[in-house]
């Protein structure tokens, strides 16, 4: 017993760059040879789902991009998969960006799904307003006139011109809206600046990191359900039957999960033993 | 697949890995891939406000382009000075006003966050510093006024009606949905965390109890922060990983397999040789 307490001692002691290799490991190794875990959608996840599967043809979402390539693991499969749903459902989707960056995720999640996947006509169907700088103040701005904040969308066209921008003027002109978020501005902006004084009906996709903070949004019915990281990404594309990047990289996630969670009670039993012997002698 | 995006690749790849390279320990890659990212990180940020804000919302509003010719002398001296701006600097000031669709008369109220922004980049001279506090409290007082309300509405009271949770016509008990439980436990946490931050009494005998409760209630919340945390990272872990995989593949001429090999070959030599300098 003694013997493999010491092991446990040692093993404590280990140096941490082993301890990166194997979660290296443990996260590449499902990605060459996928596992399959079930995904089963939360509460919150399932709120969103539900929320856009109530919306009808024609219906106007403003979606907001408030992420760039730092975090575009973790947005951007929601982003995709929550386009996939609206254009599914023939929703009419209207693009901002409170990120600069934002911008560019936005192009590239346009092309793949409204362009190629649905052949979606631009103007008609869809339009990317683009990026304004102001934070909150953008936010505030939709709210009272959106002509003031955007006189063109993101590739000059003036607004006039753009079809589905008729009768179009403020926030309250959408039927839903959905900021896809990853830090400030984002989501808790949209709750406190557009969603609560115009009460139009909010879900939002935010980074694993911000789930705590944005919950009791959701808890008070403030936001109508959350996708939380690339978890909440992956159950979402299993709600719409679509799986993409966020479910393919759910094995590795889960996998290292336990890896993690067997390393901290390692380290905490090895803790232990030596704080226990150190006492003893 | 053009050279530019394969060249993309490869500097992705080399970025990617010259950071993870930190992990075993600091070296040359890790230092040139933080400065290329803080250098392009200034410059594209500076970049891109200057051309979404300042160029087509500030210039573009002061003088957009006219609609006919420009008459009167106000208006002549005013313009006059965009074509001194322009001679200067034509790709920002191009000729004949900015079109942004702002109209095409002169927003004059836009001089004032003008003036204040230039008093704000005074703050780099001594003797004219103090001119920056104009600005900075113009800003200040802005955000506070702007954001006061929103707070109390959606901070203040959306949460008080949240957690006026009721207790009435549901199960009691629920692992996930709303229920008399859960309830209980959201009405027990709210109560004894905010308690916790009451410091005009001694945390000592049945308050400090109560007390104690909300420690734990801010315990498991900040373990499940910690959590998510984890869960992010992991997450942003297995993006890269993604795309070094796909830039692994011939498309990329091997990019990850290449640089990976490179990086590995070159942290040994400098170890063997760094080692041989200490022993030596």
């Amino acid at each position: 017993m003694e013997k493999f307490l010491d092991l446990i001692v040692r093993a404590g002691g280990l140096d941490r760059r082993y301890i990166f290799l194997v979660i290296a490991l443990v996260v590449m190794l499902p990605l060459f040879f996928p596992l399959g875990l079930p995904i089963r959608p939360t509460i919150a996840s399932q709120t969103v789902y539900d929320v856009v599967e109530e919306l009808n043809a024609g219906d106007k979402a403003l979606v907001s991009f408030e992420y760039g390539p730092s975090t575009k693991p973790e947005i951007h499969p929601m982003a995709v998969g929550l386009l996939r749903h609206l254009f599914e459902k023939d929703v009419k989707v209207y693009v901002t960006c409170l990120w600069p960056d934002g911008q560019f995720m936005a192009m590239e999640a346009l092309e793949q799904v409204a362009e190629d996947q649905y052949g979606k006509e631009y103007g008609e169907d869809y339009v990317l307003l683009g990026f304004r700088p102001g934070n909150e103040a953008v936010i505030k701005g939709l709210v009272s006139n959106l002509r003031k904040v955007f006189t063109v969308d993101a590739n000059g066209n003036f607004l006039d011109d753009i079809p589905m921008m008729d009768g179009i003027n403020q926030v309250a002109d959408f039927d839903y809206l959905f900021s896809a978020s990853a830090g400030y501005p984002g989501t808790v902006e949209w709750v406190q600046y557009a969603a609560d004084p115009v009460g139009i009906t909010m879900s939002t996709g935010t980074t694993s990191i911000q789930v705590n903070e944005v919950m009791p949004y959701v808890q008070s019915g403030q936001i109508k359900g959350i996708l939380g990281g690339m978890p909440g990404a992956a159950e979402y594309e299993s709600l719409i039957g679509q799986a993409g990047i966020g479910t393919s990289g759910m094995d590795a996630q889960s996998v290292a999960h336990i890896v993690i969670v067997a390393f901290i009670i390692f380290g905490n039993i090895s803790f232990f033993v030596e704080r226990r012997r150190s006492k003893k002698y | 697949m053009n050279g530019s995006e394969i060249f993309g690749a490869w500097v992705a790849v080399f970025l990617t890995l010259g950071i993870f390279s930190y992990l075993y320990k600091d070296n040359p890659f890790y230092k040139i891939a933080e400065h290329v990212f803080v250098g392009v990180s200034a410059g594209y940020w500076m970049s891109m406000f200057f051309w979404t804000q300042i160029q087509p919302n500030l210039f573009g509003r002061l003088w957009p382009t006219p609609d006919g010719a420009i008459s009167g002398f106000f208006m002549k001296t005013w313009y006059g000075i965009y074509n001194i701006f322009g001679f200067v600097l034509p790709s920002v000031f191009p000729e004949g006003g900015i079109d942004k669709g702002h109209g095409h008369d002169p927003h004059f109220i836009y001089i004032l966050p003008f003036v204040l922004g230039i008093m704000m980049l005074l703050s780099v001279s001594s003797k004219l510093s103090w001119m920056a506090r104009l600005g900075i409290a113009y800003t200040v007082g802005m955000a506070a006024g702007l954001r006061a309300y929103a707070f109390l509405n959606s901070n203040v009271l959306g949460q008080i009606k949240g957690t006026a949770v009721s207790f009435v016509d549901m199960p009691f008990f629920s692992l996930t949905g709303v229920s008399v439980f859960n309830n209980l436990i959201i009405l027990v946490g709210t109560i004894t965390g905010l308690l916790y931050f009451y410091f005009s009494k001694e945390h000592s005998g049945a308050f400090g109890k109560v007390t104690r409760v909300g420690i734990y209630f801010l315990m498991i919340s900040f373990g499940a922060s910690f959590g998510f945390a984890v869960m992010g990272r992991i997450s942003l872990l297995i993006g890269r990983f993604t795309d070094l995989i796909s830039y692994g593949t011939s498309t990329y001429n091997y990019a990850s397999l290449w640089v990976l090999l490179l990086m590995i070959g070159l942290l040994a030599v400098w170890t063997i040789k760094g080692d041989k300098k200490v022993t030596g």
